[in-house]
């Protein structure tokens, strides 16, 4: 489905994480006329028209005919093994809260490889699925102000890394030091859409 | 060479435009706040667009020139003074070796201090734009601090005044993607007052509580001037340090032409939004561009410019 999103944009839903890298990244490497930038979300691109160019409708025959020759198959991204000292704040309320040990959430949190469906909220953030349904849990009801550099989190089926001292209400169970940005770096997020990442105990 | 004696109450280094081509990646794409107000700063003094600048919040700094600029001010008009003289926004100013530039307070949240040549800041993810959030580009990734020194490029001798109109009246916005979420006219119908969570990322607005009939969407990206509705059922604007996306309804957006107004409001300010179509959007953004360019020769000080030194040497 295509929507207008504002007087410049659409928002191009795609049902699924890989579909929405997929057109975002086809529209990077081979730009539609009139296309500024393509920002994908969970499920979605954002596409931004110029301002003073054709209206955003006028685009939509020709994302419907990009989005029909779209490769279905994702390329397997690379793997990332990160090493988490299992101590986060909110670990012994995440066991409570599903109903098992700290060293279950452990086990279930290491024991599944994720995948980065798209990367959002800070440089270097990238939302990590799916958590196995064991290890689900609601976000903090009153959100952090500040949750710090490193803190290794879950929230619902999506797992991530703080990447800096931000403010958030996802629950931390673990940290580490992996950096995950670098402005200077190329590129310079480390976690990218479609890279795999398995977590493992600092011992 | 420009030395920062006092720093403001939230002075950084922008551009306008910030670091687009980076969403994929979650780096937001910053930039001045209200862009449109940095283009201008800019031109007065004859720079690029995008040239790095100083965006003043509130209460701006006090700046000693080491070597002599010439500088503009645009966006919010702030008390200002140049050597203890009073200098107006919207036209240049020089700048002597030695001298001291005040900024006070303005009648809005935000304005930009041009100097001719830009400042010098290595540029990040192909911006010199300060991401504050998360601490990088500009200068140190930080607002300025007192005894900050900034070096300015080369300069051309353009001196020059503005003789455009700033938009008033309600702000205006076009349907977003969950406009049914909300009821006809529920944002505007309302008077909003700009709540203190204010900052370069969001402006939140206290009102009436609004209850979208969906709470949680799929995280999606979101264009300047998005309207997210989150469950505590205050509206917030989101502005150039915006995350890239955001998981909360979206019944409309501010229009192009008036984000930069949203980022001049103060806390306490009030302010009513108007539906308009997607084409009278246009319109507005193109009338803004238009704007832009009413530029003339900077020419005699006005007698309400005493400060003014112009193209004198």
């Amino acid at each position: 489905m295509i929507r207008p999103f504002g007087e410049a944009a659409l928002l191009v839903e795609l049902g699924s994480p890989d579909r929405a890298q997929s057109l975002a990244a086809s529209l990077r490497t081979d730009p539609l006329r009139g296309v500024v930038e393509a920002v994908p979300g969970l499920a979605s691109v954002l596409v931004e028209v110029a301002p003073l160019g054709a209206r955003p409708g006028a685009l939509a025959p020709a994302l419907r005919k990009r989005i029909a020759t779209l490769e279905s198959v994702p390329q397997p991204g690379r793997l990332h093994t990160i090493r988490v000292v299992y101590d986060g704040a909110d670990l012994e309320e995440v066991a409570s809260l599903s109903g098992q040990t700290p060293d279950d959430v452990v086990a279930l949190h290491t024991g599944t490889e994720l995948r980065v469906l798209f990367c959002g909220f800070a440089p270097g953030f990238a939302y990590l699925g799916d958590l196995p349904s064991a290890l689900r849990v609601d976000r903090l009801p009153t959100p952090r102000t500040r949750t710090p550099a490193g803190s290794v989190a879950i929230a619902g089926r999506m797992s991530g890394i703080y990447p800096a001292d931000l403010p958030g209400g996802w629950r931390v169970i673990g940290r580490t030091d992996v950096e995950l940005f670098d402005p200077r770096r190329d590129p310079p997020v480390l976690l990218l859409p479609g890279d795999r990442v398995r977590f493992e105990p600092a011992r | 060479m420009i030395e920062v004696v006092e720093p403001g109450s939230l002075t950084s280094v922008q551009a306008a435009g910030g670091r687009p081509g980076w969403r994929h990646l979650g780096v937001p794409v910053g930039g001045a706040a209200d862009g449109w107000s940095a283009r201008l700063a800019n031109r007065l003094v004859g720079n690029a667009d995008d040239a790095a600048l100083l965006e003043v919040t509130l209460v701006g700094p006090t700046l000693r020139f080491v070597t002599r600029a010439r500088v503009a001010l645009a966006g919010a008009r702030f008390e200002a003074s140049l050597d203890g003289l009073a200098i107006a926004s919207f036209v240049t100013h020089e700048a002597r070796e030695g001298s001291t530039l005040r900024i006070g307070a303005g009648d809005g949240a935000r304005a930009y201090l041009a100097m001719a040549g830009g400042i010098e800041v290595e540029p990040l993810l192909g911006s010199a734009a300060t991401d504050l959030r998360s601490g990088f580009g500009g200068l140190e990734g930080r607002a300025l601090r007192a005894g900050d020194v900034m070096a300015l490029g080369p300069a051309s001798d353009v001196a020059r005044r503005w003789t455009g109109a700033l938009p008033e009246g309600p702000i205006r916005i076009v349907d977003g993607p969950h406009v049914d979420s909300l009821g006809p006219g529920a944002l505007a119908d309302a008077e909003w007052t700009v709540s203190t969570a204010a900052d370069r990322a969001a402006v939140r607005f206290d009102g009436p509580h609004l209850a979208p009939s969906e709470s949680d969407v799929a995280s999606m990206g979101l264009p300047l001037g998005a309207i997210q509705v989150p469950p505590d059922g205050h509206p917030i604007v989101m502005l150039a340090d915006r995350p890239v996306t955001g998981g909360y309804p979206v019944p409309g957006c501010v229009i192009g032409a008036d984000v930069g107004r949203v980022a001049r409001l103060r806390p306490g300010d009030t302010v009513r939004f108007a539906s308009v179509s997607p084409q009278d959007a246009r319109r507005a953004f193109r009338d803004r561009e238009d704007e832009l360019a009413a530029l003339t020769e900077a020419g005699a000080p006005e007698d309400d410019e005493l400060g003014w030194t112009g193209a004198l040497e």
